[in-house]
């Protein structure tokens, strides 16, 4: 009897959870169509879905039909809307998305094998070392490309890698690696490379604002293939993390208690952290330091579905998209009532709006909260 | 009295006066030039009084040293920055020990500054508030200069004038600069249209910034008989969506050419301006109106402003020059 209800409560849990997960890939895919109608220029809602339409082959003929209709100034017009939806909104948006999901994942993994609520996708000195692969880049080697991959990108996801290895093999004692001297060196090894940011933006002169508007971050005018560069990274290492959501439940109830539980915690350790550490590193590599969301999307996520990993993992991930996605929307027309064509860069607005938006959610909860 | 005696008293006077007066001229102590030293108003509405010409000159920004060298007083100045690079190579000169660096242009080096025993400082705004201000505190005559306009600058260089005893050279380089540019206006005021144009601060995958109708290269534009596609921005520098760029069309992309032969500018090569994504539309890419300026002339508030507006006119309206 009590194995029955236990098998019950579990299947009700988990047809629930497939719920929250479907429910949270409608609402992205609601935000991205609604995104993608949100900019400073005007375009009608069904402009866009003959821009849309005409990438479709069936739909292509009917757009052509219509467009013959066009006097030449208006088809230049839907020519330049086009290239607005197709080269500028829809790459930020899919940027969006997959940085979102990548800061989101790791923060949940690097929150779940650490057991520290402040931990967040760049604990590992994954920010400083990207600022740093960058800053060094922009200094000395701009102006060629690696396998067509901007030279700053690669520079990035390097930098960030090479903090993570130096910050794990500085903490490993024997073949353990103890979460707390985990933390204090990826502290450390933070506070060292920002320094020689600094340092370098003190030397830079005329490339100094080069490295600042790196160091702010933001995806205003991304490349298709700045994107596909890091898609596989995000996305597989997102799935793999995902085998491993038993295991981060496990690690909650502590090391030693998931020892015994039979969980091989170093081995299993180490994959987290590499994996979680390559999504940081090709996230931050797009989008420059996005600050706040692999801290806050797994808390707020922690809030409404519970603790448990199998559901927090994806629908943290999913919901990191919603969010930087959301936040970029903002990004791109919060000045626009004012006449404007100002634009902020994402950053800010994931910390202006998210801190207080995470405050709120607190203070309904008001319970006690736990990891 | 012998009359050998009466000439030589003549001539001795005669050289003393001649003497006197070479002296008088060459340190600049006439009455006139005396008087301008008083009350010198700068940018910052800060008002300082000098005893005497100043021989030991720092300036601490491009633009002001621009301005002391058009004015001719190369052997007086002691340090320039390390920004500084018209209208000589001056880290060449730093390196081989002919005149001292500030140190850095953002965060000047006080010591070095101390140690030069200046009897003027010129320096910029901005990022140089805070060490005007300890500097000032340390007693030293600091003229801040940080126009915002072509008249600022006109301002700045009879200022500097004033504060040197080259009151005569300043008027000099004013009335030509603006006769050069007055020269511009009337022969772009026959140009059938004006171009739309687009100044570009910076682009890169993570932002775009332009300038307003606030920013310095506002004027220019307006002077070379151009429109700026944000001049009904009111502000400086500012990150704009590039979706309003292409929304406002314009027919010319000013693109700076990050001068210091120092790597390539950030925008790339031409093709990667052209291929910018969502951009093919733009009237300057499909009609050939991509112009690379010198970011250095462009960005300077300084006695080159004659020059860049000469060019920015020449390649908004090619058929009149």
């Amino acid at each position: 009897m009590g194995a029955d209800s236990t098998e019950n409560a579990y299947f009700r849990r988990a047809s629930r959870w497939k719920f929250i997960v479907i429910l949270l890939i409608v609402a992205l895919i609601v935000t991205m169509i609604i995104s993608l109608n949100v900019g400073y220029a005007h375009i009608s809602f069904a402009d866009i879905l003959k821009i849309l339409g005409k990438q479709v082959p069936i739909l292509n003929g009917y757009v052509d039909s219509t467009l013959a209709a066009l006097s030449p100034d208006e088809l230049r017009t839907f020519q330049a809307n086009a290239g607005i939806i197709l080269q500028m909104r829809l790459p930020r948006i899919i940027a969006g998305v997959v940085v979102g999901a990548g800061l989101a994942a790791s923060g949940v993994v690097y929150q779940g094998v650490f057991r520290n609520p402040m931990a967040d996708s760049y604990v590992l000195g994954v920010s400083a070392g990207a600022a740093c692969g960058a800053s060094i880049s922009i200094l000395f080697g701009t102006g060629f490309t690696v396998f067509g991959l901007r030279v700053v990108q690669v520079a990035a996801f390097i930098g960030a890698l090479f903090a993570m290895f130096l910050v794990y093999n500085i903490s490993r004692v024997g073949s353990r690696v103890p979460v707390l001297t985990l933390l204090l060196c990826g502290i450390a090894v933070n506070f060292f490379l920002y320094s020689i940011v600094a340092l370098l933006e003190v030397i830079a002169g005329d490339e100094l604002h080069a490295i600042v508007f790196w160091l702010i971050g933001g995806f205003s005018n991304p490349l298709w293939s700045d994107i596909w560069a890091v898609f596989p990274f995000i996305m597989i290492g997102i799935a793999i993390s995902y085998f491993y959501a038993r295991s981060l439940n496990l690690l909650a109830m502590g090391e030693e208690t998931a020892q015994h539980l039979g969980l091989n915690v170093e081995r299993v350790k180490q994959i987290l952290l590499v994996l979680a550490s390559l999504v940081t590193a090709a996230a931050v590599s797009l989008s420059g330091l996005v600050g706040f969301v692999g801290l806050m999307v797994p808390h707020v996520t922690r809030l409404i579905v519970g603790p448990d990993h199998r559901i927090l993992f994806p629908a943290s991930a999913i919901f990191g998209s919603i969010f930087l996605v959301i936040c970029d929307a903002l990004a791109r027309v919060v000045a626009t009532p004012f006449a404007s064509t100002l634009e902020l860069p994402v950053g800010i607005i994931t910390m202006l709006f998210g801190a207080p938006f995470f405050i709120l959610l607190f203070r309904k909860k008001k319970e006690s909260y736990a990891l | 009295m012998n009359t050998k005696y009466v000439i030589a008293t003549v001539f001795i006077i005669a050289v003393i006066a001649v003497t006197a007066f070479i002296y008088v001229y060459y340190s600049g102590q006439t009455d006139s030039q005396l008087e301008a030293l008083l009350n010198l108003v700068d940018d910052t509405k800060y008002k300082t009084s000098l005893d005497a010409i100043p021989s030991r000159i720092v300036s601490m920004a491009p633009s002001t040293t621009e301005i002391v060298f058009a004015l001719g007083l190369d052997d007086k100045v002691v340090a320039v920055s390390n920004y500084c690079d018209y209208p000589y190579d001056f880290s060449a000169w730093i390196e081989a020990g002919d005149i001292a660096s500030i140190g850095d242009f953002t965060d000047p080096n006080m010591e070095v500054i101390a140690s030069l025993d200046p009897d003027l400082i010129l320096a910029t705004g901005g990022v140089q508030a805070p060490t005007i201000d300890t500097l000032r505190d340390l007693g030293y005559k600091v003229l801040v200069l940080n126009p915002a306009d072509i008249n600022g600058v006109m301002q700045n260089i009879e200022l500097v004038g004033n504060a040197t005893g080259k009151t005569a050279e300043a008027a000099a380089l004013i009335d030509g600069i603006t006769n050069r540019i007055d020269a511009v206006v009337d022969k772009v005021a026959n140009a059938e249209s004006m171009p739309t144009v687009y100044y570009e601060v910076w682009y890169d995958p993570t932002s775009l910034w332009t300038a307003g109708s606030k920013a310095w290269q506002n004027e220019l534009i307006e002077k070379a008989g151009g429109v700026n596609i944000f001049a009904d921005q009111d502000l400086e520098y500012f990150q704009s969506s590039a979706e309003a760029v292409v929304e406002r069309n314009p027919d010319i992309m000013l693109l700076p050419a990050q001068g210091m032969g120092f790597g390539e500018p950030f925008w790339g090569s031409l093709d990667d301006v052209k291929a910018r994504p969502g951009w093919n539309t733009v009237s300057a890419i499909q009609n050939d109106g991509l112009v690379e300026v010198d970011s250095n002339t462009i960005a300077r508030a300084g006695p080159r402003v004659a020059d860049i507006i000469e060019d920015l006119a020449k390649a908004f309206h090619p058929e009149l020059f």
